[in-house]
């Protein structure tokens, strides 16, 4: 390896870059993913009753609603709980509520959805559920939000894979082309070998291990790198962001992944390796 | 009788493009013979050689080798059958950059032998072929003739019973050639099969070994040296 440093740290260059370029949309997607859930779980579902709906009829729908697939707690919000909650939110402006009487506020239920129920697809089966109840008269939930969201990290994850995709061929090509320089650099060598009956296995091994080797490091440094890039971001984003980013969390990837990406440079290096043998090794 | 360690049976090779090396050849080498296969340039005599170490395959035709059909299609242990030959070839394919010790024991190392038996070993062999005062020095320091010795011991460190050597003085003048066919003489008496194949008639008027005649890569006799010398 050390006889052909210069070809072995560009492959080793371009393995980084391609698997830099894969692991960024890795943590991107991971980040989105991450928020998405956390979003979810906050998700709730408001159903507004009609006015007049008479209290006798609350507790029982109270109930029903509570039977619903999904549905994890229900809790009743009268007008006049809606009033104190927007009181409380407007806080020192409160005095803007003044003359608006608590009855002009619809009540509601404030619906709070199973874990396994907290994404898209599902809620939208609740909301049908609820939308077949005479008594509701609007249902809200974060719908647009949820769907645009979903949509965006879906289509970050297909192009995280498709990119993946090509890179892989651009790494596995450049790889055997490296490689196939260094068995031409050694080729007086391996024609011995040839000759002297040395088995395919005892030329082949050496070169495949090159390229895990080769793959590896570049997996390693292109983790290295991305660990400087995610660092870096927090060293240079305004401290108003700084107090937003604190809400929502921007994680490095768990060690399970980085440990997929190693694999996966690995697995690469030594497919490369295992194109190139299978071009110039073979007995002669 | 002794089964042939060579048997060629109607052997043809023509490459694609539609250049005929070998037609029809069959002939057969006893164990511990001697035998030239003589002919021009071009006549095939490197064809048949690296058929017979498996770096080509014949068109067509039947090769058995130490009883082993290296014909059949099913036939893929070609380094197994390289461990019972040694090959000694005109370019003597040395590696420059080891000196003349480690050029020999490199053959031994990659076929599984410890480093330090492989070098006593080989040093074993430099002194078989008068190069244990050379041990230590680099391939690029020796003359040509001291140079395809070096060949000639590594093809013959893991004591191949037989030994294919392809114009081996070719580069040679004439008193290094005598030297090295004074290694080819000794290995025969000792009981190695040499298949040896030469441009040179001159060599197979000196020494009394059967000759194979080949031309156009057709085989156009076998003499015993008396008759090669009455043909001229």
């Amino acid at each position: 390896m050390m006889g052909n440093l210069f070809s072995n740290l560009i492959t080793i260059g371009i393995i980084a870059i391609s698997m830099l370029i894969f692991s960024t949309f890795t943590l991107l997607a991971f980040n989105l993913t991450n928020f998405l859930k956390i979003w979810e779980d906050k998700i709730e579902v408001i159903a507004y009753l009609k006015r007049g709906t008479p209290s006798s009829e609350v507790e029982p729908l109270l109930k029903k609603t509570r039977l619903l697939e999904g549905v994890e707690t229900v809790r009743y919000v009268s007008p006049y709980d809606a009033m104190g909650f927007m009181e409380t939110k407007l806080g020192g402006q409160k005095n803007l509520l003044e003359g608006i009487q608590p009855a002009v506020l619809p009540p509601s239920f404030e619906i709070q959805m199973k874990k396994d129920y907290r994404n898209s697809t599902k809620i939208k089966e609740v909301v049908a559920h609820l939308k077949e109840i005479p008594q509701f008269e609007e249902i809200q939930y974060g719908q647009e939000w949820v769907e645009t969201f979903s949509v965006l990290v879906h289509i970050l994850r297909l192009t995280q894979w498709i990119l993946g995709g090509l890179l892989l061929i651009a790494v596995v090509f450049i790889t055997s082309n490296t490689l196939q320089l260094t068995i031409s650099s050694r080729r007086e060598e391996i024609e011995v070998m040839h000759w002297v009956g040395t088995s395919p296995s005892f030329i082949r091994i050496p070169f495949y291990l090159e390229g895990l080797i080769q793959g590896f490091l570049g997996g390693g440094l292109a983790i290295l790198f991305l660990f400087l890039l995610h660092q870096g971001l927090f060293l240079y984003i305004p401290p108003s962001m700084q107090a937003w980013l604190a809400k929502i969390p921007v994680l490095f990837l768990p060690l399970e992944t980085i440990a997929w990406i190693l694999l996966g440079g690995m697995v690469l290096g030594f497919f490369g390796s295992f194109v190139a043998s299978m071009r110039v090794l073979k007995y002669k | 009788m002794n089964e042939a360690m060579i048997e060629m049976h109607h052997v043809f090779k023509t490459y694609p493009s539609q250049i005929s090396a070998l037609s029809d050849i069959t002939l057969e080498i006893l164990p511990g013979e001697f035998a030239f296969i003589v002919g021009p340039s071009g006549s095939g005599k490197s064809t048949l050689l690296r058929i017979l170490f498996c770096a080509e395959r014949p068109t067509s035709g039947e090769v058995v080798v130490h009883g082993i059909h290296i014909t059949q299609p099913d036939f893929k242990k070609i380094y197994q059958l390289r461990r019972t030959m040694g090959i000694v070839s005109q370019d003597f394919k040395l590696l420059r950059d080891r000196t003349v010790n480690e050029n020999v024991a490199f053959a031994l190392e990659i076929t599984g032998h410890i480093r330090e038996e492989a070098k006593s070993k080989a040093s074993e062999i430099l002194r078989r072929v008068g190069l244990e005062e050379r041990e230590g020095d680099s391939i690029l320091a020796l003359s040509a003739g001291e140079q395809q010795r070096v060949a000639i011991a590594r093809a013959l460190v893991n004591s191949p019973p037989l030994l294919l050597a392809d114009e081996p003085t070719g580069n040679l003048d004439a008193r290094m050639t005598l030297d090295v066919m004074e290694i080819f003489t000794d290995l025969h008496q000792k009981g190695t099969t040499i298949v040896f194949a030469t441009q040179f008639t001159g060599l197979i008027k000196r020494y009394s070994y059967r000759a194979i005649r080949l031309l156009d890569g057709r085989k156009a006799d076998s003499h015993k040296v008396e008759e090669v010398k009455a043909t001229g």
